[in-house]
């Protein structure tokens, strides 16, 4: 489509816009338009005032938190009650645990010799 | 400009009195343009309040007061174009609910209550909303202030921040789309 095919509406559709712009003339506001602003603006400092408080008391109680966990991470290596549970490494840990005596892991080997298992397809 | 440049910095410091004024010397401006941007008066004041609010918000990023107007020009434009886009889905669902006799009865009880003018004017800015249905909101608001508002390229660019001739490209097309609408609707009319 081409401009000109438009031609014979130009003017028409400018007369339209101008009888538009008469029939929306500029209008003065109700008596609470400015009461209206001020409570939309409280509105949204009060949204933005509780986010803050809410952020602070999120970012204090983390910092409480990892204090915390801080506390009991420190405390334990410190404690003379457990003291002697940490000294040894894992390895001397399962040594003392598991002896060379405990027949659980170094026991002589049983092998099973019935005749049912040596049955092919069993 | 209708404020002085010191009034404006009083308000970007936080001057409560300062912000008021500029509410009042700005309001029927900004009511009249969104009037025409958006073509529904019930909701005018609804959406010039928003303006002020976001003016408010955002007076500390204004760098100058020199293109303070251009500034709320640009906040106006932003405004309407939320509620104009908000409006469309909801008048889409609103309009799917009711049938069209529905539509009409409505149309015709609201047409009895205002007086002959008032019809007369009611029409017109019906038939432009409907015709600017033929573009984006974004071109409807571009096309408005052009064409209804006045404002000149050199304004449009300052409140776009876009180059001269991409805007009359933009608004050409715009135009283009508008008059197709225009010359059907006129046909459907004749015919």
């Amino acid at each position: 489509m081409y401009p000109g095919d438009h031609g014979n509406h130009e003017q028409e559709l400018d007369a339209l816009f101008q009888a538009y712009r008469k029939a929306c003339p500029d209008r003065e506001p109700g008596v609470n338009f400015m009461p209206g602003v001020w409570q939309r603006i409280e509105a949204q400092q009060r949204n933005t005032f509780s986010f803050l408080r809410m952020e602070q008391l999120f970012v204090t109680a983390a910092a409480a938190a990892t204090l915390a966990l801080g506390v009991y991470l420190y405390l334990p290596q410190n404690s003379s009650a457990r003291a002697g549970a940490y000294q040894q490494n894992y390895l001397e840990a399962l040594a003392d645990a598991n002896s060379v005596e405990t027949p659980d892991i170094v026991g002589p080997l049983r092998l099973d010799l019935s005749q049912d298992s040596n049955q092919p397809g069993r | 400009m209708l404020v002085d440049f010191e009034l404006i910095a009083r308000a970007q410091r936080g001057d409560a009195a300062a912000f008021n004024e500029i509410v009042s010397v700005y309001r029927k401006r900004i009511m009249g343009t969104i009037t025409r941007l958006i073509a529904r008066t019930e909701d005018v004041e609804d959406v010039a309040q928003e303006v002020f609010v976001r003016l408010y918000f955002s007076l500390d990023q204004l760098r100058t007061p020199k293109v303070f107007e251009p500034w709320l020009y640009r906040l106006t434009v932003n405004a309407a174009y939320d509620y104009l886009r908000k409006q469309r889905r909801r008048h889409e669902f609103r309009m799917s609910d009711l049938s069209e006799q529905q539509v009409m009865l409505a149309d015709a009880a609201a047409g009895g209550k205002a007086d002959h003018e008032e019809q007369q004017q009611k029409r017109i800015r019906e038939a432009v909303d409907s015709m600017l249905g033929a573009v984006s909101e974004a071109d409807r608001i571009l096309l408005m202030l052009k064409e209804v508002e006045g404002l000149s390229l050199k304004e449009l660019e300052k409140i776009y921040k876009v180059n001269e001739n991409a805007l009359k490209v933009r608004l050409f097309r715009a135009r283009q789309r508008v008059l197709k609408a225009f010359g059907a609707n006129v046909q459907r009319q004749a015919g």
